[in-house]
């Protein structure tokens, strides 16, 4: 906190920092195999919903967070950037899975290398699939990062 | 970033032309004849998906409705289509074990285990040892459990059961937690070989599986107990998404869609691979061919896998888990430190693979969602000429177009639920 | 239930029926390790798929289709054929008998031209032909005369060229939605 800053913006800045990071909830983004796994942080063992993610909500124009858990083909590829055009400010994406972050195993006509080639992408989760525990420290760093205030690319490692 | 400046503002509008221009066609071609009755003007077109939470995946149904009714349903897919097969062409034998695995990422080990088997008929392998050939089993029928469970879990929460989720998933996670001890991964195990498996059970492996053997009955006759006569779920699919037994053929359907109509098709027991002869459990059937019908089936198929795992751990022999040929499996770690010949084995296996005799052979499984087929051809090198699979899904949700004119809206949710398709295999 | 060495004859007996029928179109008949086939040429189709549906062959269980570049034919569209027994089948088409059903296999592949290849269409036949042309159609490029809606199904609409023929390259001819440029060149075209 610098002491040029005023501090009622500060407080409110500090408080809106709070209120984003602590109910981020997620659009249902399930693409592949990784959206078993993003199914199973919603499950009892891992349970998602201690952290703020209350529930999963399939219209983006009630959700923060989009989770692209899966592999990102061609045809999807314009729903996608239609479905983050259509979330609301603040948002924030997380790329979930070797594939969305980089094509993964996939390195063919089909698959877009990356979602970050259409997205602007806050965290990049690797694994094949990334275990839910992954999962769940991407989201701790996701709101670590919206605590900082910054959108610099994070790598999740778990 | 806009949408204009990239290549997605190009291309859509293009895509969006010509699927106008395809619609028109779409609907000209109901194969239901009542529904050209209908004015179209008095009709309304719901895109359903792809970004849905009831679709099972990336699917868009084009629905035309009359008010709730539907009148033809037409699916689209390919929102997943990874290129497998093209991936398959450029890999090792050996290496597209991986790559095959991601098609049906519910039933992974099942895919992998259709394309050893395919493998090892081309090359000529007989002897893969009963070790091997047990634990084959026993994880294929986990792997159905677990697929089975997922199924449970989201055609429930899609019914409104919201905590038979949370129920079949724990159950999920004690199979899983199996896979991870035995392979080290969750999904994805790629543990199957050509030849046998890449690696032995560890210790204490027996009593893990005797501790799931001893809770599952348990726990599924607990969901059993909420679902099976539930005035809801009997409402929501008795009826509903009926077909018979010649048609469900004739579309097609394999695997529980099938059996639910009557007709006891199982390719463990018509065709049997890995052993499957010496067990002893039922095909479940049952008649109606309605999703009521589908959902008990899968019900009691997940109580036959129990049976199957249960004498497989009885049966559990000793020796090795895969062949002795050094040209196929790779040699112990531990021998290759000190001798010359397993070394080059190694190195021949991981650098330039093993050639398989040319050929072609179709190959097919019982996966959860119904035969599991891999027409492999080889063209005599080390990496397969053409994999084609056939994936029981997609021919499963072809039926959608069948199944679902004629039902209400919330249907559709219900019958694509009971088809229980999985869009990685769909759209490979 | 009837056993695999009953149903292997069955199909077996089936292979000089259909060397008579097709005639000219005939190319081959083997009694392979997993099942018994006939390799023809397309004009033979529509006879062989009749002579089959006579035979109770009611599953088209797949077609697909194998790009044999640099042979000739080059194309091979497979067909694989079930045959369930269902003489106590009810009326109704509810079926009686819940004993494990074991049916017989059996496999045609068709070789149509390499430059323009045309096969006919079984859609009328099998409704599970449908969706299957398709896929061939659109990965491969081989045109079914007389299916109801010949267009992609797994690529996008607008996708030019067929993936899965040996002379398209694996990475694609161009990449779609890299703005940054990511991919390098085209590797070679492969050929074996």
């Amino acid at each position: 906190m610098s002491p040029q800053q005023p501090f009622f913006t500060t407080r409110l800045d500090q408080f809106l920092k709070w209120a984003q990071e602590s109910a981020v909830w997620p659009m249902t983004m399930g693409l592949a195999c990784c959206a078993i796994e993003m199914m199973s942080i919603v499950s009892p063992r891992y349970d998602v919903s201690r952290f703020g993610s209350e529930v999963f909500r399939s219209s983006p124009r009630q959700s923060d967070l989009m989770i692209v858990s899966g592999r990102v083909a061609n045809k999807m590829a314009p729903i996608l950037r239609q479905l983050y055009e259509q979330m609301p400010d603040p948002k924030w994406v997380i790329s979930m899975g070797a594939c969305a972050s980089s094509g993964g195993v996939f390195d063919n006509y089909a698959i877009l290398p990356g979602v970050d080639s259409i997205l602007p992408v806050d965290v990049y989760v690797p694994g094949c699939p990334p275990s839910p525990d992954a999962l769940i420290y991407a989201l701790m760093q996701l709101r670590r990062e919206i605590e900082a205030g910054g959108k610099a690319n994070v790598l999740a490692r778990a | 970033m806009t949408i204009e400046d990239t290549e997605i503002g190009r291309t859509d509008s293009t895509a969006k032309e010509v699927r106008k221009r395809d619609d028109l066609r779409i609907f000209a071609l109901a194969p239901d004849p009542e529904a050209a009755t209908v004015d179209e003007r008095d009709t309304l077109v719901l895109s359903m998906g792809p970004q849905h939470p009831s679709t099972h995946g990336v699917l868009r149904v084009m629905l035309r409705l009359d008010g709730e009714t539907v009148l033809t349903a037409e699916p689209e897919i390919g929102y997943l289509h990874t290129g497998i097969e093209k991936q398959c062409e450029n890999l090792f034998w050996q290496q597209a074990i991986t790559v095959v695995e991601r098609a049906d990422y519910l039933a992974p080990l099942l895919n992998g285990l259709c394309y050893v088997l395919a493998a090892e008929r081309l090359l000529g392998i007989k002897d893969v040892p009963p070790r091997a050939q047990v634990l084959r089993v026993m994880f294929a029928e986990l792997t159905r459990i677990a697929s089975h469970l997922v199924w449970l879990g989201t055609h429930a929460m899609d019914l409104g059961a919201q905590s038979i989720f949370m129920y079949a998933f724990e159950m999920r996670e004690r199979i899983l937690d199996i896979m991870e001890f035995v392979t080290g991964a969750r999904m994805h195990q790629s543990w199957f070989r050509i030849g046998g498996l890449a690696i032995d059970v560890p210790k204490g492996f027996l009593a893990k599986m005797d501790d799931f053997i001893a809770r599952f009955p348990t726990r599924l006759a607990d969901m059993r107990r909420i679902l099976e006569k539930n005035v809801i779920i009997m409402d929501r699919l008795v009826g509903v998404g009926a077909i018979s037994a010649s048609d469900a053929i004739a579309w097609g359907l394999t695997g529980p869609n099938l059996r639910a109509s009557g007709i006891a098709y199982d390719v463990r027991k018509a065709y049997p691979y890995s052993g499957y002869e010496q067990y002893d459990f039922d095909v479940c059937v049952a008649s109606g061919g309605d999703c009521y019908a589908r959902f008990v089936v899968r019900l009691n198929e997940m109580q036959q896998a129990w049976r199957i795992i249960k004498q497989a751990c009885e049966r559990f022999p000793d020796g090795p888990v895969a062949i002795a040929d050094r040209k196929i499996i790779p040699p112990p770690k531990t021998e290759i430190q000190h001798s010359m010949e397993a070394l080059i084995h190694h190195f021949k296996l991981v650098s330039s693979g093993f050639n398989v005799p040319e050929g072609h052979v179709y190959q097919s499984v019982e996966s959860p969602r119904g035969e599991l087929g891999m027409y492999v051809t080889s063209a005599g090198g080390n990496k397969p000429w053409r994999v084609r699979w056939r994936p029981p899904s997609f021919y499963n949700l072809q039926a959608l177009r069948k199944l679902a004119p004629r039902n209400l809206v919330a249907d559709v949710v219900a019958i694509i639920g009971s088809l229980d398709p999985v869009f990685g295999e769909v759209d490979r | 239930m009837p056993d695999a060495t009953a149903l292997r004859a069955q199909t077996a007996a089936l292979l000089p029926q259909l060397t008579q029928t097709l005639g000219a179109d005939f190319l081959e008949a083997v009694s392979s390790e997993d099942m018994d086939e006939v390799a023809m040429l397309p004009g033979g189709l529509p006879a062989a798929a009749e002579l089959l549906l006579a035979n109770g062959f009611t599953m088209l269980l797949d077609i697909g289709c194998t790009d044999h570049l640099p042979l000739t034919p080059r194309f091979e569209v497979s067909y694989h054929f079930l045959k369930f027994d269902l003489e106590t089948n009810a009326p109704d088409g509810r079926i009686n008998s819940t004993a494990p059903q074991v049916p017989a296999r059996f496999r045609l592949r068709v070789f149509p031209d390499d430059l323009d290849p045309h096969v006919p269409s079984l859609a009328k036949l099998w409704p599970s032909a449908d969706w299957a042309e398709r896929e061939v159609w659109d990965f491969f490029g081989v045109r079914f005369d007389g299916h109801p809606d010949l267009r992609r199904i797994l690529m996008p609409d607008d996708w030019a060229g067929h993936p899965l023929r040996k002379d398209y390259p694996l990475r694609g001819l161009d990449r779609r939605f890299t703005p940054g440029g990511r991919v390098g060149e085209v590797p070679p075209v492969i050929t074996k």
